[in-house]
């Protein structure tokens, strides 16, 4: 039996701890062994393609499923043995809206309130206390349905703050919302991280995941990476370039035979390496046996670190923009459908 | 939290049924049509005679009533795991004893409201309400929303699916119901036909609401109270249940973690 009273949550107290989290769905292992700690405060981001274990994990710490082996604990609170503490303690926006559509906001935030125990004029003070903070007052009375995308995710955010949590899980929060909705989202949730409340969330968006203090790059139900995003992005060292060639396979063994590793991606694309890309990329230019559509050099990002690590790419970062806008793919994309 | 969390899952229930109030009075076509039409139909050749036929299956049809609302309240349970504000509520610290009682209560309550719109036209079938008649109908009623409201909740909880959900529930509700002797006399139904009404909750909840009304009654009243209260007892406990499994999803028996290295 975990020991409730040797761990108070404080201060020393990590936000989450994860320890040997192994989760099996039948035959399938959607975790393989999953270790790390948030510190509190931190913002903390869990990177990975569909199906890599990201849901599974979250819905472990988030109490709804236990995990098979191992055991993990939010803010010093055993997810499957302290569950009601955890909850207590915890905020958390799902991917799918979680709110009532045809009641309006404030109904929605007084009667999370409710839930959460509060009388019911309280929870009626804390909705309107919300609703003005996160700027949907003038929407509080219609019913959720007939606000806009970005200010019913708000709302999601709303009803996950009501109980003023100390932690907010987030899971592709903003999946689905234009630039300008997803801005003014985790601007708030900035706010909120500023002030002490520890965030963990899930994403694709690479330049939503480049916000987080340290980020978990997780693929194939392990944690292949954990670090800072300057950290990670550092491992690759020099920067990247990549090619567009009319005949991508022959430069590919031409590269391969002047001893420079292209790496095995999947894309319509090559993709190099290298310590000092601007400086040999008109060495490239001039001795490559095939025409060059077009060349690129940059920084490398939190993509190119996955692909190296895994020698997979995302998913869905290839136009973020075409992602963002209006009707996503909504909140099936097989997540969550597991038994 | 218990009570708490009852009152907010029941809250929540009634605002949304309110949005649906159009429905108490969509949900007096099915009764009126047994009453006046069936009813009229069938009593003008019954050996009972029409104003007496009218009579005896009003309790009947307040009991289908009672019934096809309580489990149309217990639906959205189905509906709701998918998408929507219950999410919300399951990862909450709301006991999950209080989710299933909450729901009870609300589709209790739901279906007495429908009882409450029908009530009004017991006179015009012939039975004019007097105050102690009223009173102990309204006993009846209350215990029959229950009984149906945990019958719906626990058979609900099971399913994931609203597609098959309406067609279970029409192959329980409608034998159940053609079964209870709402619509004849069950002394002179056929013995298998009565040793089925015995074991059927919709039978005791009818036969409690006629008594009411007619002072007629198949079943000892006794009986019949300590039937349903025994079949609220069981439901809600099964309802229970099955909230409390949803709680480990499909890892049987997940690991307790050592934390002390």
């Amino acid at each position: 039996m975990p020991s409730a009273s040797a761990t108070p949550a404080s201060a020393a107290t990590p936000a989450v701890e994860v320890r040997g989290v192994v989760k099996r769905y039948g035959a399938v292992e959607a975790l393989r062994g999953i270790d790390l700690t948030v510190n509190t405060g931190e913002m903390f981001a869990l990177l990975g393609p569909n199906g890599a274990g990201k849901t599974t994990l979250f819905s472990i710490l988030a109490t709804l499923r236990a995990p098979t082996e191992g055991g993990a604990r939010v803010l010093g609170h055993d997810v499957v043995a302290e569950r009601d503490a955890v909850r207590r303690a915890m905020g958390i926006v799902f991917q799918e809206p979680a709110i009532e559509q045809r009641l309006s906001g404030r109904d929605n935030l007084l009667l999370m309130g409710l839930l959460y125990g509060l009388p019911t004029a309280a929870a009626r003070r804390r909705a309107d206390e919300i609703l003005g903070q996160l700027g949907l007052a003038e929407a509080a009375d219609r019913p959720a349905k007939t606000l806009s995308g970005g200010q019913r995710r708000k709302l999601e955010l709303a009803r996950a703050l009501v109980t003023d949590p100390k932690i907010l899980f987030l899971d592709e929060a903003t999946l689905g919302l234009d630039v300008d909705a997803r801005r003014g989202f985790w601007g708030h949730v900035r706010g909120l991280a500023a002030a002490g409340c520890t965030v963990f969330f899930t994403t694709h968006y690479m330049e939503e995941a480049e916000v987080a203090d340290r980020i978990a790059l997780i693929d194939q139900g392990r944690i292949v990476a954990l670090d800072t995003p300057r950290a990670l992005k550092a491992r690759l060292g020099g920067g990247v370039i990549r090619l567009k060639t009319d005949d991508d396979t022959r430069a590919r063994a031409w590269l391969v035979e002047k001893n420079f590793t292209p790496e095995a991606e999947a894309g319509a694309e090559l993709m190099l390496l290298h310590a000092d890309p601007a400086a040999v990329l008109p060495e490239l230019l001039r001795h490559l046996p095939v025409k060059v559509l077009r060349a690129e050099v940059k920084e490398p990002s939190l993509e190119d670190v996955f692909l190296k690590l895994t020698g997979r790419k995302l998913a869905g970062d290839e136009a973020p923009a075409a992602l963002g806008a209006g009707g996503a793919p909504g909140g099936g994309r097989g997540k969550g459908g597991r038994p | 939290m218990m009570l708490r969390g009852i009152w907010a899952i029941v809250v929540l229930d009634m605002k949304r049924f309110w949005l649906e109030k159009a429905r108490l009075v969509a949900g007096l076509a099915q009764p009126l049509l047994y009453l006046f039409v069936l009813g009229k139909g069938i009593g003008a050749s019954s050996q009972m005679g029409g104003a007496d036929y009218q009579r005896f299956i009003f309790p009947g049809v307040l009991a289908l009533s009672l019934l096809f609302t309580a489990t149309f309240g217990a639906i959205t349970i189905v509906f709701d795991r998918q998408v929507g504000f219950f999410k919300a509520v399951l990862v909450s610290p709301v006991p999950r004893a209080a989710i299933a009682l909450g729901k009870i209560s609300s589709g209790a309550l739901q279906a007495a409201l429908q009882g409450l719109v029908v009530l009004p036209f017991a006179p015009l079938a012939g039975l004019p309400l007097g105050l102690g008649e009223t009173i102990a109908l309204f006993g009846g009623i209350a215990l029959a929303s229950v009984t149906f409201s945990a019958l719906g909740v626990a058979v609900a909880a099971r399913f994931t699916s609203t597609t098959v959900f309406p067609i279970v529930s029409n192959a329980v509700l409608l034998p159940m119901f053609f079964l209870s002797g709402a619509l004849y006399p069950l002394s002179g139904a056929p013995r298998w036909m009565q040793i089925a009404a015995h074991l059927d909750p919709v039978a005791y909840a009818v036969d409690l609401m006629r008594g009411a009304l007619l002072d007629k009654f198949f079943f000892s009243p006794w009986l019949s109270l300590g039937v349903l209260a025994a079949v609220i007892a069981l439901l809600t406990w099964l309802a229970v249940l099955v909230f409390r499994r949803g709680e480990d999803d499909s890892s049987l028996g997940a690991t307790q973690f050592n934390w002390r290295r």
